[in-house]
């Protein structure tokens, strides 16, 4: 009885195996498996054998069945995967990957805009918050309490747009350090970038219009190192590692001491080259310690608070960073130059 | 400015290199722009004689030298000088002479040439061409008594010369001297004052009344001296060199020592020939009302009240601390000079200047603010040099006439404010020697402060903070201590007045628009392409650059349309472009002046054909809105809405308003075609306006979390006719409105009209999805819930189902 049934195992496996080689299709692979150990198949079918076999030959005959069942269906899954793998590879479905994905439509930001938008994230790592402020200015919050003289070149209506009304179109954002002082007690940390106007007519390096962001510190122990200090990461932080910075002694009605701040170039490393007219520096901004007339006109105490104050402009730094030769490519907006940033 | 370094050597020991003193300047405040080497001789440029001179035959403007080289060499040279007369010694640069090019270019060499026809041994070289200055007009003469043959720069002194760019508020620095002073205070070593020597007057003769100053407002102070018997004639070599090096073209000993003086100690003289003052008296006085003066450029100039004159009793012999007239200067003929060394009010000076537009070395000084202590002491220097180089003698001791000048300011430096103003923690005595150093006087030293006495030429030194930058700039900024950001926040984060827009500008560009940055100022008619507006509305500058940039742009549209006009014309057809930026009205009925605005423009393809089967499709009216909608969802706006609307900026009936918590927040649409006439654009132009505080004040939804259903949905759909009229919403809040058990949403997914419909009637089609939050639900249920909602479409809507 167990010899027969040993037998017998052993002719469906090996039918099985022959016919899961043969198989070219699930259905043939499907097919084996309903013959065998399906509900009506050969295999199901020697189960009532098992009954007979005498006690002691059961461990044996149990063990054999079981094997048989796992080897077959071990067969079936190994043709079954056979198959598939088969199938995955036909030539039909192969498609060309090189084919441009179907992509979400996305927008670029102004590089100017960028720029302003990186500026605030790096001002903002090290405690500033961003003010804003209007365009359309007042003589005080532009010049005056900015300790610009009264006969300063800069309040000429050849460089200034004035109105009717005898105000004018901002021609720096340090009209919001005005507003920000006046409207609030220090400490005050502020940057405000935003469009100011000055009046020259449009070529390579100039614009009716052009971008600046000023930063204010006032706090009662703000120091010229500390304004040293914040530009110098910020120029790291902007430009890239290894950029360093010199304060040159300057002259601005709104800041003393006034400094000049030049980052070392950025196109040649500080080695000099064509850009930096071989000094290996570049002119960014100017900055220095809040005069303390200005203080004064908003009603600080100027023994009691100090701060520190700086101006660059936008464009200077997106044209360096980007490489862009001319000024008027920021207000053409092509598409064509939009895609690049 | 020009600073000639052996100028400044003729004061200072200098030991530093040409190239480190330049960055001392620099690092000073002084900026270096240029250094540039001059006197530098190439080799083969010798002094040499004009035997004779003949005409070239084949040219009119050249002509055939014979030139004595010295040691008995003689050339032949063809010169294209004017002024290459027999008799003249001048530079030759022999045969292998090769000079360099200044820029960096290529050298030359000095070749035999033939020049039209003519041999040529040489060239004979202009002061330009020799890097002497810039006079090119013909040959550079050289004093005959130089030996001939040998080598130029035996008798050239090779020197260094800074171009510098000084800041307004260091009048001082436009001197050797003053320059010299600061040099001093950052390198140290022996200095020396250059003293004038002047023998006593015995007599004062009739010219004691000589000077009346009558506008003493605009000149404090007047010194006139007279030295007569003066022989007028070419200056020295070494005086015509140091005004060369600076660039100052020589004209005679007596103007030269004015503008030597001048570029030494800043002070501005100037000699009258004293026979051209009538009854030789000097007024200073305003001018009168369409009084005229010739100046020495040769042009006459129209005078009022505002301009100081300094005049005879008859007539305006010049124009105080600007130009001095035509009529009254040092001629060849001179003997008898006027030297006048004033203080004018820099103010007035600057005024008249910019009012005549004429700038002058002289008004430049004044308008700054010259040393009003240096008067006399810059009178005496060209009076002593004068008599050293012209001969004469005085004839007066110095004429002042002047108002009682302020005392020295004096003013409280206050140690330790200094050192927190730096960063720095330098010692009482450090900082006093700096101060000293520099010139100020430094008196009363407490623990903490001493009393500074500022001098004339130091104006500009008014408060501690000023001490300050003083102490900085000599200590060195670079010297300024390292170490890290203080990054303490002063204010909350939330008052960040930009974190919103910067917001909202990523958002939009995520939802595929490109950001742009347009010129906000337009010509009237561009601005007034937006009929929303009209010209009173506008904002005019006074002063505009142009009549294209006359206004100031009432919204962000008109200026975003040229903008996608220009980008149409070069063939980027397909466009999503947005601008946020200020807009300006004067209308306070349209808006309060100046406000935020949003503009987006949407038009061509949003895609292109597509290489899976995909057609290409145009924006339309939904994928502005889509943007918008987005927008307003990621910004979790609690209430808006979008509403038909008619607007003249929009096509009627493709256009609609946003209403954000009720109000008005912009308009959005398909462009009125009058708008983008003219603009050849062949699509369909959709552009939305919205204002920027709407948006970005909106109430904002919180966010409360609502569980989900565990169990599945059923979907069924129900379609009917509609009359063409009846809208989405209408739709949507009906179904709403009938509260169908366990409906959780509706949405249409099919609308259509035309044939075989009937005409003025639509199909639409909406999908319903019903779930429970407590069970699965059975067809049987769902099926009623689904029956209700047809029937009462059917009935109480009056729709026809399908």
């Amino acid at each position: 009885m167990l010899n027969e049934l040993l037998e017998k195992l052993k002719e469906i496996t090996s039918s099985a195996t022959e016919a899961l080689a043969a198989a070219t299709t699930e259905a043939d692979v499907e097919n084996v498996k309903n013959k065998t150990i399906g509900r009506n198949g050969s295999l199901t079918a020697l189960a009532p054998m098992m009954g007979k076999i005498a006690k002691e030959d059961k461990p044996v005959a149990g063990k054999a069945f079981n094997e048989a069942k796992t080897t077959i269906q071990n067969q079936l899954e190994e043709a079954r995967e056979r198959l598939a793998d088969a199938s995955g590879a036909s030539a039909a479905e192969a498609i060309d990957v090189t084919l441009p994905g179907r992509k979400w439509r996305i927008g670029t930001k102004h590089p100017v805009n960028q720029t302003i938008d990186e500026c605030c994230a790096i001002f903002r790592r090290m405690g500033f918050v961003v003010a804003a402020g209007p365009e359309i200015e007042t003589v005080h919050n532009c010049f005056d309490a900015l300790n610009a003289p009264a006969d300063h070149p800069s309040r000429d209506p050849k460089d200034t747009f004035y109105f009717d009304d005898g105000r004018l179109l901002r021609t720096q954002t340090s009209t919001v350090q005005i507003r920000t002082m006046l409207a609030n007690k220090p400490p005050i940390r502020i940057v405000s970038p935003g469009r100011c106007y000055r009046r020259d007519t449009p070529d390579a390096t100039h614009g009716v219009h052009f971008h600046q962001i000023e930063g204010l510190y006032v706090d009662r122990n703000v120091s010229l190192a500390d304004l040293k200090n914040t530009l110098e990461a910020f120029a790291e932080e902007f430009f890239g590692k290894g950029v360093t910075i010199r304060m040159r002694p300057h002259f601005f009605p709104f800041t003393e001491p006034s400094a000049e701040c030049d980052f070392s170039c950025v196109m040649c490393g500080g080695k000099g080259c064509r850009v930096c007219k071989n000094s290996g520096w570049l002119e960014i901004l100017g900055c220095g310690m809040v005069n303390p007339n200005v203080l004064r006109n908003v009603g600080i105490n100027p023994d009691e608070w100090q701060g520190f104050a700086f101006g660059m402009g936008i464009e200077r730094l997106t044209m360096l960073k980007h490489r862009i030769g001319d000024l008027r490519l920021f207000s053409d907006n092509d598409l064509r130059f939009l895609k690049q940033f | 400015m020009k600073i000639s370094l052996n100028w400044l050597k003729n004061y200072i020991e200098l030991k530093k290199s040409p190239e480190e003193l330049a960055h001392i300047l620099t690092m000073a405040g002084l900026e270096v722009e240029e250094i540039a080497t001059i006197g530098e001789i190439p080799a083969g440029v010798v002094v040499a004689r004009i035997l004779s001179r003949d005409t070239h035959p084949n040219s009119d403007h050249l002509s055939i030298c014979q030139v004595d080289a010295g040691n008995g060499n003689q050339f032949q040279i063809v010169c294209g000088a004017p002024n290459c007369d027999a008799g003249k010694t001048v530079p030759l640069a022999t045969l292998g002479t090769v000079f360099k090019d200044p820029e960096g270019g290529k050298d030359f060499e000095i070749k035999k040439a033939k020049l039209r026809g003519v041999e040529s041994f040489g060239m004979m070289c202009s002061a330009r061409e020799l890097g002497l200055g810039c006079d090119h007009d013909g040959l550079m003469i050289l004093p005959e008594d130089w030996e001939l043959g040998k080598p130029l720069s035996d008798y050239i002194e090779k020197d260094t010369v800074y171009t510098v760019e000084i800041t307004p508020n260091r009048p001082d620095w436009l001197s050797h001297w003053g320059v010299a002073r600061d040099v001093w205070a950052l390198c140290g070593g022996r200095r020396s004052f250059p003293n004038a020597q002047l023998p006593s007057v015995a007599g004062f003769e009739d010219w004691n009344m000589l000077v009346k100053v009558e506008a003493p407002d605009l000149c404090p102070e007047y010194t006139a001296r007279v030295i007569r018997g003066v022989k007028v004639a070419p200056s020295p070599k070494w005086l015509k060199e140091r005004l060369e090096a600076v660039g100052i073209r020589p004209i005679n000993n007596i103007v030269d020592i004015t503008n030597f003086v001048m570029m030494e100690f800043g002070e501005p003289l100037h000699a009258f020939d004293t026979r051209f003052l009538k009854d030789k008296r000097i007024v200073v006085r305003r001018a009168a009302e369409n009084e005229k003066i010739v100046a020495l450029d040769g042009k006459t100039y129209d005078l009022d009240n505002n301009t100081l004159v300094i005049a005879d009793t008859e007539k305006p012999v010049a124009i105080a601390g600007v130009m001095g007239g035509e009529y009254s200067g040092v001629l060849d003929d001179t003997t008898e000079v006027l030297l006048e060394s004033a203080y004018f009010n820099p103010t007035s000076v600057r005024m008249t200047s910019r009012k005549l537009g004429l700038s002058t070395d002289a008004s430049y000084r004044f308008e700054r603010g010259v040393d009003p202590d240096m008067l006399e002491t810059a009178s005496n220097r060209a009076a002593s040099l004068i008599l050293e180089l012209a001969g004469g003698e005085l004839v007066s001791e110095l004429i002042r006439v002047k108002t009682t000048r302020p005392e020295h300011p004096r003013i409280m430096c206050c140690f330790s404010k200094i050192n927190s103003l730096l960063g720095l923690e330098l010692t009482a005595g450090e900082i006093v020697d700096i101060l000293r150093k520099i010139g100020l006087g430094v008196s009363n030293i407490e623990d903490d402060t001493c009393l500074v006495t500022i001098p004339g030429f130091r104006a500009d030194i008014k408060e501690n903070a000023d001490l300050a930058e003083e102490v900085a700039r000599i200590y060195g900024f670079d010297k300024l201590p390292a170490g890290k950001v203080n990054a303490i926040q002063a204010q909350p984060y939330s008052e960040d007045a930009y974190a919103a827009t910067e917001k909202l500008r990523d958002q939009l560009i995520a939802s595929g628009l490109d950001d742009c940055v347009n010129v906000s100022m337009l010509d009237e008619k561009t601005a007034l392409s937006d009929p929303l507006f009209e010209a009173g509305d506008l904002l005019k500058m006074n002063n505009p650059i142009s009549l294209d940039l006359a206004v100031l742009r009432p919204s962000i549209l008109p200026g975003l349309l040229a903008c996608v006009k220009r980008n149409v014309a070069r063939k980027n057809q397909d466009l999503a472009l947005f601008e946020i930026g200020h807009v300006f009205c004067s209308n306070p009925a349209k808006y309060p002046e100046e406000r935020d605005e949003l503009a987006i423009i949407m038009t061509g393809r949003a895609h292109a054909e597509r290489y899976s089967a995909e057609r290409a499709v145009l924006f339309d009216f939904y994928d502005i809105k889509g943007v918008l909608e987005s927008v307003l969802e990621l910004r979790r706006t609690r209430n808006f809405e979008f509403k038909p609307a008619t607007d003249p900026r929009f096509a009627k009936g493709v256009c609609a308003e946003l209403l954000i918590d009720g109000k008005q927040a912009g308009v959005l649409g398909k462009l009125h075609d009058k708008m983008t006439k003219g603009m050849r654009i062949q699509t369909p132009v959709y552009a939305a306006v919205i204002q920027l505080d709407s948006l970005l004040n909106a109430e904002e939804k919180s966010i409360n979390y609502e569980p989900v259903s565990q169990f599945p949905p059923v979907t069924r759909d129900v379609a009917f006719l509609a009359p063409k009229e009846l809208d989405n919403k209408t739709v949507l809040d009906f179904i709403a409105s009938q509260k169908i058990n366990n409906l959780v949403n509706a949405e249409v997914f099919d609308i259509f009209s035309g044939a075989p419909l009937p005409e003025g009637a639509k199909s639409m089609a909406y999908s319903l999805t019903f779930r429970s939050m407590e069970r699965t639900l059975t067809d049987v249920e769902v099926n009623t819930a689904h029956e209700k909602l047809r029937d009462a479409l059917a009935k109480k809507l009056g729709v026809e189902l399908r």
